[in-house]
């Protein structure tokens, strides 16, 4: 078992040029994540919360500073490589679920699959991560419309974890969710990291915050705890 | 394959608007195919009309710019016409190939008791000659003087059958002749247009015009290769000091024609591609449509893994699946617009299933599906390369 920091973030800087003048977003950030950890990050708005999810899914790279993912650097990656970064070590989960309204909830969930594959896929891993989250089977043949707000979010999860990443990465699984369907995907994303699924949550709400097992809080720019 | 999944998904969703994307390529390719089909229909067409005269070189009278003024004619005549020795020369220049020297007039004829009279052309050729140049549909050729054979247009609209009886001349005063043969139908010709004419022998047109000297000689050329040496000869021989002679060579002339009828023919395809071009606007514009309506998924795709080149082919292939779609539907549509436009403008559609004007439709096919795959690249481009961060943003 690879032992190394799943994530690291070394004196990590990001700055946006904006014609008002530079805004410092994140300013010399250095943490680490270990192999299962549960970690919320939580700041008010415009403390940086976004600008460091999008750098933690390699989405956006650093103005200056190391990310390594997994022991590999990140900063000298081209898009193409950063792309299979994404694909194959990181899984997201969305705010609003961001499924394909075109696919059905199988295809949805093993799309991440046939893009690692390049070739037909068996769904029957799909199928089992799908009952792994909890979704009936008779669900897997519909649309994402067909759906309800945590159905949906079950699928999603379920397609973050297809490929088996080495971390979860999550902006507000429940913010469009209920109280009650919301504490249910609390208590699946609690079960997965209690199964060895690194998880890292971007929350507003302490609630959420519970269920992780450490937490950063961010301002301006800066980690505070 | 999920993104060609995900295209026919997405054309199946807006169905309305792919089906009037498509009905523009529809629109182009039965344009372009259509006239492709017609252009190549009139060419053959008149080929077939020409193709019994490719072989000749024509031998007439020089007229215009000549030093003797108008009328000057052939070295000492006062006429337009070739003399006997001209013709000798001609013949002599042109050998082994065969000169067949003409005579031509028209004159009143009536072809029964109580019939009006009619006027037609009237060819006089030696009977020897006259297998050269003609073929027959039924009958013999002519051997005696007055004996004559008549063209099938001729027999057909004066209702003349082997054996009918013709009297030339006002009130028959050229004489009589006996059908023996009906020529086969010849069409537009340079050497001798026998369709609505009858054809006579040497000696009887001599006797009843009183003519000796030909109205052209027509070479007949049997190696196809050798029409420019043939004309070159007949030039060098009998406009050594002045010219006295025009001489046409009939493949270098039909060339010509066809020419023309490839430049009308690429004119109208050209013309058709206006409307391929105005559909692949219109794809263009569907896919940037498509484009903008899905940034957000674009991203959710770019965010989990797709590459930029698998975000580009999927809107490719729905630029595909349009162009595939509406080029083979326009592909069929015009085999039906050939065949119509060939019924009524060619009176026939004989022309319409022989290779050439098939290909119409393949090049037709083709272009439309290059116009989409064309049009479809800069929406497909500006997909993949948006930023995954700023897609996942787009409400």
């Amino acid at each position: 078992m690879d032992d190394r920091p799943v994530m690291m973030f070394r004196d990590v800087v990001k700055v946006y040029p904006l014609p008002a003048g530079d805004v410092t977003a994140l300013d010399h950030v250095s943490f680490e994540v270990e192999r299962g950890e549960f970690i919320s990050v939580m700041g008010p708005s415009g403390s940086g919360k976004s600008t460091l999810l999008n750098l933690m899914g390699c989405l956006d790279t650093p103005t200056s500073g190391d990310i390594y993912i997994s022991g590999t650097r990140t900063g000298d990656m081209s898009d193409r490589d950063l792309t299979s970064l994404r694909r194959d070590r990181i899984g997201f989960i969305f705010q609003v679920f961001n499924l394909f309204p075109l696919l059905n909830t199988l295809e949805n969930v093993t799309f991440p699959m046939m893009l690692k594959s390049k070739q037909v896929i068996d769904p029957e891993k799909g199928r089992s991560v799908l009952r792994a989250v909890q979704l009936d089977d008779e669900l897997f043949t519909h649309t994402p419309m067909e759906l309800s707000g945590g159905q949906q979010q079950r699928v999603a999860i379920a397609r973050a974890l297809i490929n088996d990443p080495d971390i979860l990465l999550c902006d507000e699984p429940t913010g469009n969710l209920d109280s009650k369907t919301g504490a249910g995907i609390m208590e699946l994303m609690a079960e997965l990291n209690h199964n060895g699924t690194t998880i890292i949550m971007v929350t507003h709400d302490p609630n959420n915050a519970k269920y992780s097992k450490r937490t950063i809080r961010i301002a301006d720019g800066r980690i505070v705890t | 394959m999920i993104f060609w999944e995900i295209a026919k998904r997405n054309i199946r969703l807006h169905l309305l608007r792919s089906t009037l994307a498509m009905l523009g390529i529809v629109i182009g390719v039965v344009a372009i195919a259509s006239m492709g089909i017609l252009g190549n229909s009139m060419v053959l067409a008149v080929s077939d009309s020409l193709r019994t005269v490719g072989d000749s070189v024509i031998v007439t009278p020089h007229v215009g710019g000549n030093p003797h003024g108008f009328g000057g004619g052939i070295a000492g005549s006062s006429s337009l016409t070739i003399t006997e020795q001209n013709y000798l020369q001609i013949k002599r220049v042109s050998a082994p190939n065969v000169a067949i020297p003409v005579l031509q007039t028209s004159d009143r004829m009536k072809l029964g008791v109580g019939q009006d009279d009619i006027v037609a052309a009237i060819y006089g050729l030696n009977p020897d000659d006259v297998p050269d140049l003609l073929k027959l549909e039924t009958g013999d050729y002519s051997r005696g003087n007055s004996g004559c054979l008549v063209g099938s247009k001729f027999a057909e609209d004066n209702n003349v059958k082997v054996g009918s009886r013709i009297s030339v001349g006002t009130e028959g005063d050229k004489g009589t002749l006996r059908v023996t043969g009906i020529i086969e139908e010849r069409g537009m010709a340079f050497d001798i247009s026998t369709d609505s004419a009858i054809v006579v022998t040497k000696e009887w047109f001599d006797s009843a015009y009183n003519r000796t000297d030909y109205d052209k000689v027509v070479v007949k050329v049997k190696n196809l290769d050798d029409l420019p040496t043939v004309k070159t000869a007949i030039e060098k021989q009998m406009n050594k000091r002045d010219t006295i002679v025009d001489v046409m060579d009939t493949r270098k002339t039909m060339e010509t024609i066809f020419a023309a009828f490839g430049q009308i023919t690429t004119f109208v395809t050209a013309i058709g591609g206006i409307s391929m071009i105005v559909a692949g606007v219109s794809i263009l514009n569907i896919m940037m449509m498509s484009v903008t309506e899905r940034i957000k998924e674009i991203g959710i795709m770019r965010s989990i893994g797709a590459q930029k080149k698998e975000v580009m082919w999927m809107f490719l292939y729905e630029a595909l699946i349009l162009g595939i779609a509406g080029s083979l539907i326009g592909g069929v549509l015009s085999l039906v617009g050939g065949y119509a436009i060939s019924s009524m403008m060619l009176q026939t559609t004989k022309y319409l299933f022989v290779p050439s004007s098939l290909v119409n439709i393949v090049y037709g096919v083709t272009f439309g599906i290059v116009v989409c795959l064309i049009c479809g690249i800069y929406p497909a481009w500006r997909a993949a390369n948006l930023n995954p961060i700023d897609a996942l943003r787009h409400e």
